[in-house]
C-alpha cells in the first residue's frame, strides 16, 4: 500500500502560476513565440528554456502529424484526457477532434457524456478506446487487452498509440496541476458547437 | 578541446564567466539593475558553489572570472571567497567599496599578489553629483574605500555610470579623471558606461534600452539560472527578468556555456548596436 501525502495543509494563497509573456521569453524560447502567442503549455515550459526546446519537439512528434491518422490520434488524446479529468486538455482537444473529423456526439462520447458503443460504430475504434481506458487506468495491463490490440495494430502502431496515451497523461497532469487557462478561442468554439 | 573551449579560443564566446554572488546591498541606487537594497531577497550563490563553478570554468577554457551582485561584500565570508577565486582564474570583483574599513581592507590584502581587481562604482567628482543616485554620504565612503585598497597594493578600477540623457560637462569629466588619478588609478582602469534601462532604472524611465546585441555575451551564473550577460538577471517590481535567460541549469557549467555558444553561433536575436555597455 502506498501512503499518499497532501502537498500542503496550509491556507491557499492568491498567487497563481505565471505564464511567460513574449516580452520575457528567454533566448532559447524566442523561436516558439515568433508567430505570436504560443499557448499556455509553451508559455509554461518557457520558464525552463532548455526543457522547452526538447519538450516541444517531443510533444509535436508524439501528438502531431505522424504515421497514425489524425482521427485515431485525437480519439486517443481526448479519451486519455477525459480519463485523467484534465479540463484544459479536454477542452483544447475537443476542438482539435472536431477539426479532425469527429462528430460532436463522438466528442461527447469520448468525454464520457454518451455511451461509446452507441456512438462509435467501427469495431477497431471501440477497441482503441478500450486500449486507452486500459492504459490510462494505470496498474498492470491484462494480457487479454494486449492480445486484442495485437489483432488490430502492428507493433509500431501499438507503440505509437500507447506512447500517445502516456504522453497525453503527462500533459494532463502538467496542465491540471498548474491550472493552465483555457484559451479564449477554444472556449468560444466549444460554446458555438454546444460542448462545454 | 571542448566545444566551449573552442568557442572561447575562436573569440565566439567571451572568456569571462560572471557569478552573481548575491542580490542584497547596503545601498539602493536609483538606477540599480537588480533593485538591490538591504532587505531584498538575497538570492546568494554559496561560496563553495562559486568555487566549484570557477574550477569548472577553468577546465572548460574560460579565462577570467567576474563577481557582482548586489554588493558582494555584504556576504561576510566574501573576502575569503574572492581570494580563493583569484587563485583559480584572474578575477574582477564589482563593489561599491563602502564596506571597506581598515580591518576589511586588510583581509583583502592577498589580492595584491593575485591577478585580481576590484571595480568600484563612482559616478561624479564630487559628493553632490555622486550621492544623488547612490545615497547620502556615499562619495566620501567610496573615496575612503578606494584609498584603503590602493594603499594595500590592490588593483582598483573605477566605473562611472552616467544617465545618457544628462549632458556631462567636460569640466566635470576632467575633474572625475583627476580624482581617480589622484587616488592612484590609471586612465585604463576607468570605465564609463551608460545607465541601462532595466531594473530600477526602467521604473524611473532612465537609461538606454539594451538588446542582446548591445550587451557583451558574457555567461552569467546566478541562483536563478544562467544569463546572456551580467546585465541580464535584472529585477523589475520584485520579479526576475527572463528575457536574457539562457538556461535554468547551471551544473554542469558546460550546459549553459554550450547553449550560449549555440545562440552566438546563430547570431544574437537583435542588432549589433554599440552602446558602450560593459
Amino acid at each position: 500500500m502506498i501512503v499518499t501525502m497532501s502537498a500542503s495543509t496550509g491556507p491557499a494563497t492568491e498567487r497563481t502560476f505565471r505564464l511567460i509573456r513574449s516580452d520575457q521569453a528567454p533566448l532559447l524560447a524566442r523561436p516558439f513565440y515568433a508567430r505570436g502567442d504560443p499557448g499556455p503549455i509553451v508559455a509554461a515550459l518557457a520558464h525552463v528554456p532548455e526543457i522547452l526546446e526538447l519538450a516541444v519537439p517531443f510533444i509535436s512528434a508524439v501528438l502531431g502529424p505522424s504515421a497514425i491518422d489524425g482521427r485515431r490520434k485525437e480519439i486517443v488524446i481526448l479519451r486519455s484526457s477525459a480519463r485523467a479529468g484534465c479540463r484544459f486538455c479536454i477542452q483544447a482537444h475537443s476542438v482539435v477532434a472536431l477539426d479532425s473529423g469527429l462528430s460532436a456526439d463522438e466528442v461527447r462520447a469520448l468525454r464520457g457524456s454518451l455511451a461509446i458503443d452507441e456512438v462509435f460504430a467501427d469495431r477497431a475504434e471501440r477497441q482503441l478506446i478500450g486500449w486507452v481506458d486500459t492504459v490510462a487506468a494505470l496498474g498492470p495491463v491484462e494480457p487479454r487487452a494486449r492480445a486484442e490490440m495485437y489483432q488490430m495494430a502492428a507493433d509500431h502502431e501499438l507503440m505509437e498509440l500507447t506512447l500517445l496515451v502516456g504522453a497525453t497523461l503527462m500533459l494532463n497532469r502538467f496542465c491540471t496541476a498548474l491550472d493552465l487557462p483555457t484559451p479564449d478561442d477554444v472556449a468560444s468554439r466549444l460554446t458555438e458547437v454546444g460542448i462545454g | 578541446m571542448s566545444d566551449v573551449a573552442a568557442a572561447i579560443a575562436d573569440g565566439v564566446l567571451p572568456g569571462r564567466l560572471w557569478l552573481y554572488a548575491n542580490y542584497h546591498c547596503n545601498l539602493a541606487c536609483t538606477y540599480c539593475l537588480t533593485e538591490s537594497a538591504p532587505s531584498v531577497s538575497r538570492r546568494e550563490l554559496p561560496a563553495e558553489r562559486m568555487v566549484s563553478l570557477a574550477l569548472e570554468a577553468r577546465t572548460l577554457g574560460f579565462t577570467d572570472l567576474g563577481i557582482t551582485g548586489g554588493e558582494p561584500f555584504m556576504v561576510p565570508t566574501m573576502w575569503r571567497t574572492v581570494v580563493e577565486l583569484a587563485g583559480i582564474l584572474p578575477l574582477l570583483v564589482l563593489s561599491n567599496a563602502t564596506l571597506f574599513d581598515d580591518a576589511r581592507a586588510e583581509r583583502l590584502r592577498p589580492l595584491s599578489r593575485l591577478p585580481a581587481a576590484i571595480q568600484v562604482s563612482l559616478d561624479h567628482h564630487d559628493a553632490a553629483g555622486n550621492d544623488e543616485a547612490r545615497g547620502p554620504g556615499n562619495w566620501a565612503k567610496v573615496v575612503d574605500g578606494i584609498r584603503r585598497l590602493v594603499e594595500r597594493g590592490i588593483r582598483v578600477r573605477v566605473a562611472s555610470t552616467l544617465d545618457p540623457e544628462v549632458e556631462v560637462r567636460e569640466s566635470d569629466r576632467s575633474a572625475l579623471c583627476e580624482l581617480h588619478r589622484s587616488l592612484g588609478i590609471d586612465d585604463d582602469d576607468h570605465v564609463v558606461r551608460p545607465v541601462v534601462r532595466r531594473g530600477r532604472a526602467r521604473a524611473a524611465g532612465i537609461g538606454v534600452d539594451a538588446l542582446p546585441g548591445d550587451l557583451p555575451p558574457e555567461l552569467t551564473i546566478t541562483a536563478d539560472g544562467a544569463f546572456w550577460s551580467p546585465f541580464g538577471p535584472t529585477i523589475r517590481n520584485g520579479e526576475l527578468d527572463t528575457d536574457l535567460l539562457v538556461t535554468r541549469t547551471t551544473t554542469p557549467l558546460e550546459r549553459p556555456a554550450a547553449a550560449l555558444a549555440r545562440l552566438l553561433a546563430g547570431g544574437p536575436p537583435t542588432s549589433d548596436a554599440q552602446l558602450g555597455i560593459r
